[in-house]
């Protein structure tokens, strides 16, 4: 009887929470995941989206030196992209940084991949070796390692000169790398790509791991030799690693700084001016902070859509093994 | 007398007292009673340590509870760090500015105007009349002057006696003296008898100027870029048939290190500033065996018996607006800017001082720095000129006129087109 009674009072109260219950469900099911997030959305809007708003809002603004002590722009609509897009210097930058993003992607991931494939083949102990110098190469601080590269290249006393010299490549005595700007770039490419490929060839061999080893088999019993093989099966399993990889690499070496900034004495002839050099001089150097962030802004604008690729491989990936 | 003119008259009488009463305790206030920290930014090579040392013992000897800080800083990142500085609620007080970089901030409203203060300073009658100009913004003073520097030609004379040259007097002596010091000594392929780094815009000038030319000239409030004038050209031609036969530095590379490389001992010849001959002796960084081989000359004009017209270096010492102890500060800016210390810049430290009544005070080396300073020319006095040192304008024609990239016709008339929109800008 008591039961009865019990169920007759649940019975009695069910209409009401057949109403309340989607909406509760609903509110739990689609509010909590953005309840969650909501604190690291919150970090991520302050430290990195409200840097960018101030960005573009400085790049409509005249702001120069006595704006900035007296913290208070000139509003200057677009003209400040009308004026960069009008400088032949920008369009110098531009193309430079275009040129020069696409022949380190190029040669960084070619040879990390060769090193990845390097790794997947030789004996354990020169697997490790391999890996404890590409750490090594990874974990030097990005300024001291540029101030060794620009020793190496010195005109007096560089040990690139003496060699090239020495083994009898033509006469390297007081030669400048840097008196032109393509054996200038030459010399930054070989800095960039040998500071990029740990990274790279590290996460390519992580990733040949994942190759499944009966596929290979099965490939090479099907008569597939190694360049088959790397089309038909390494590669493919490969692909949305290497995606992802070459996105990272172009958002990196689109916006190289330190390179060029530290390998030419921070004050790099205007052969020099990549993008980001460009915007550095136009606010730090000659205190025109709004064009500088105008430069800046266009540089964020083409690097989201190199990080457009990059987000939409992410969620593919997340589709397709998150389930 | 109507209520309202009385209430204005009572008014009137208040603030005065006011003012008064505030002024009375400020200067009645025992200048031990004051705490506080002060910062000083200091150049680095400016003022030789035992001088720093002094002047704050003087500082702490009135000021018991007051701390100074004097901070070093580098010469190749100032501005963006002042700018950053300025920017921010807490400027250093006091701050060494390169001649060349007051007008930028006196415009932008980042120094202190102390006009009024002048006749408080020590000689501010007999400074140097450049600095004094370097100070001066639409009238009105900004800085204190510091010191002067001025470039002449440092020379080996134990090199000089074996290839039997004497000091030339005009430019084609000074390029035959090198030949002959080329032929005696080139064969080592490290040796330059005029050692000049491509981006040597400060030892540049002189030769410009020598001609004729200028960097920039005004009229009429409107500046118009003059390196592309025939004159300046002439001069730059001299310039690179030197620079081609008788340098063998870094065409690209700029004059921080010369010091060093001429230490080293295979350069003859350097153009530098007086106190350049410290870091070439030092023990640390350079060969103090060297000292007695040293001599030093002006730079000769095209014209014998001349002197080329040299750009005078220096630096002042400003006040930064923003500062919240102005009376500490100007009291520090007067004991480095006065007679004592002034005195002990020129004997220890070999500048030119920032008055003309201690200039007599400068011996040997010094004494021919001094002296070729005395026909010296300004860059533009704009607030837009340290622009255009920032953008390397000078420095990137020097680099393309001496690697041979574009034609001394060309580089000229893009520098001065260059020059042209910044100063106006």
């Amino acid at each position: 009887m008591r039961a009865a009674g019990q169920m007759s009072a649940a019975t009695a109260t069910r209409p009401r929470r057949i109403e309340a219950a989607p909406f509760r469900q609903l509110l739990v099911r689609k509010g909590l995941p953005y309840a969650l997030i909501a604190p690291a959305l919150l970090v991520i809007l302050g430290v990195l989206g409200y840097p960018l708003a101030m960005l573009v809002w400085l790049s409509t603004q005249h702001y120069g030196l006595r704006e900035l002590f007296q913290h208070q722009g000139r509003f200057a609509g677009l003209s400040n992209y009308a004026t960069i897009l009008a400088d032949p210097q920008f369009r110098y930058a531009l193309e430079v940084t275009a040129i020069f993003t696409l022949v380190n992607v190029a040669l960084s991931m070619i040879i990390a991949t060769f090193i990845a494939l390097l790794m997947e083949r030789v004996s354990s102990f020169v697997r490790v070796l391999l890996g404890a110098g590409l750490v090594f190469v990874w974990a030097t601080p990005v300024i001291p390692s540029i101030d060794l590269w620009q020793w190496m290249f010195d005109y007096e006393f560089g040990v690139v000169n003496w060699l090239l010299t020495r083994i009898g490549a033509g006469n390297y005595i007081h030669h400048n790398w840097f008196e032109n700007p393509l054996q200038g770039f030459t010399v930054i490419t070989v800095v960039v790509v040998w500071g990029a490929i740990p990274f790279l060839a590290l996460m390519l061999h992580a990733g040949l791991t994942q190759v499944p080893r009966e596929l290979v088999e099965a490939a090479q019993i099907d008569g597939a030799r190694g360049w088959q093989v790397f089309q038909n099966v390494t590669f493919p399993t490969l692909k949305p690693l290497l995606l992802i990889l070459l996105s990272l690499s172009t958002i990196w070496d689109f916006q190289v700084f330190n390179q060029v900034w530290v390998m030419l004495d921070q004050r790099p002839s205007q052969d020099y001016f990549v993008m980001s050099v460009f915007s550095f001089q136009e606010s730090f150097r000659v205190s025109q902070y709004g064009l500088g962030s105008t430069a800046a802004v266009i540089m964020v604008a083409i690097l989201a859509i190199a990080s457009f690729f990059y987000v939409r491989q992410t969620v593919r990936s997340i589709e397709e093994f998150g389930r | 007398m109507n209520p309202r003119k009385l209430l204005f008259t009572a008014m009137g009488v208040a603030v005065a007292l006011l003012v008064a009463a505030c002024g009375s305790t400020t200067t009645a206030s025992n200048p031990a009673d004051q705490t506080g920290t002060l910062t000083v930014w200091l150049m680095n090579g400016s003022a030789p340590q035992s001088v720093v040392d002094g002047v704050n013992a003087d500082f702490k000897a009135k000021y018991p509870n007051v701390t100074v800080n004097v901070e070093i800083q580098q010469w190749s990142d100032v501005t963006t760090k002042l700018d950053t500085a300025f920017a921010g609620s807490a400027p250093p007080d006091v701050m060494e500015l390169g001649n060349t970089l007051v007008a930028k901030y006196a415009a932008a409203g980042a120094l202190n105007d102390i006009t009024s203060q002048k006749a408080g300073f020590e000689n501010s009658g007999t400074w140097l009349q450049s600095l004094t100009d370097s100070c001066t913004y639409q009238g009105k003073l900004y800085c204190v002057p510091y010191y002067a520097g001025s470039r002449a030609i440092i020379y080996r004379k134990d090199m000089f006696d074996a290839a039997g040259v004497s000091v030339p007097t005009s430019m084609d002596e000074l390029l035959s003296a090198g030949q002959k010091l080329m032929s005696k000594y080139g064969s080592n392929p490290n040796f330059s008898a005029l050692y000049f780094p491509g981006k040597y815009w400060y030892a540049a000038a002189p030769f410009v100027w020598d001609f004729g030319g200028d960097i920039a000239t005004q009229s009429g409030g409107k500046w118009t870029g003059a390196l592309n004038s025939s004159a300046s050209q002439q001069g730059l031609t001299e310039l690179k048939t030197i620079v081609s036969q008788l340098s063998r530095a870094d065409k690209t590379g700029d004059e921080l290190k010369q010091d060093q490389a001429f230490a080293q001992g295979h350069i003859a010849m350097i153009i530098a500033n007086g106190w350049e001959v410290g870091v070439i002796t030092d023990p640390k960084s350079g060969d103090p065996s060297l000292a007695s081989k040293l001599g030093a000359f002006p730079i000769p004009s095209h014209v014998a018996g001349q002197t080329a017209p040299v750009f005078l270096g220096g630096s002042d010492l400003g006040i930064a607006a923003n500062s919240k102890h102005q009376d500490l500060a100007r009291e520090w800016v007067k004991l480095l800017g006065g007679t004592k210390f002034q005195s002990q810049m020129v004997t220890v430290g070999g500048v030119i001082p920032n008055t003309t009544s201690l200039v007599s005070l400068s011996s040997g080396l010094p004494a021919i720095f001094a002296a070729a300073a005395k026909t010296s020319r300004f860059t533009p006095n704009s607030p837009n000129w340290a622009n255009v040192e920032s953008a390397n304008v000078l420095q990137n024609m020097l680099v393309s006129i001496f690697t041979g990239k574009s034609s001394i016709a060309d580089a000229t008339s893009a520098a001065s087109d260059k020059i042209t929109q910044i100063l106006n800008g």
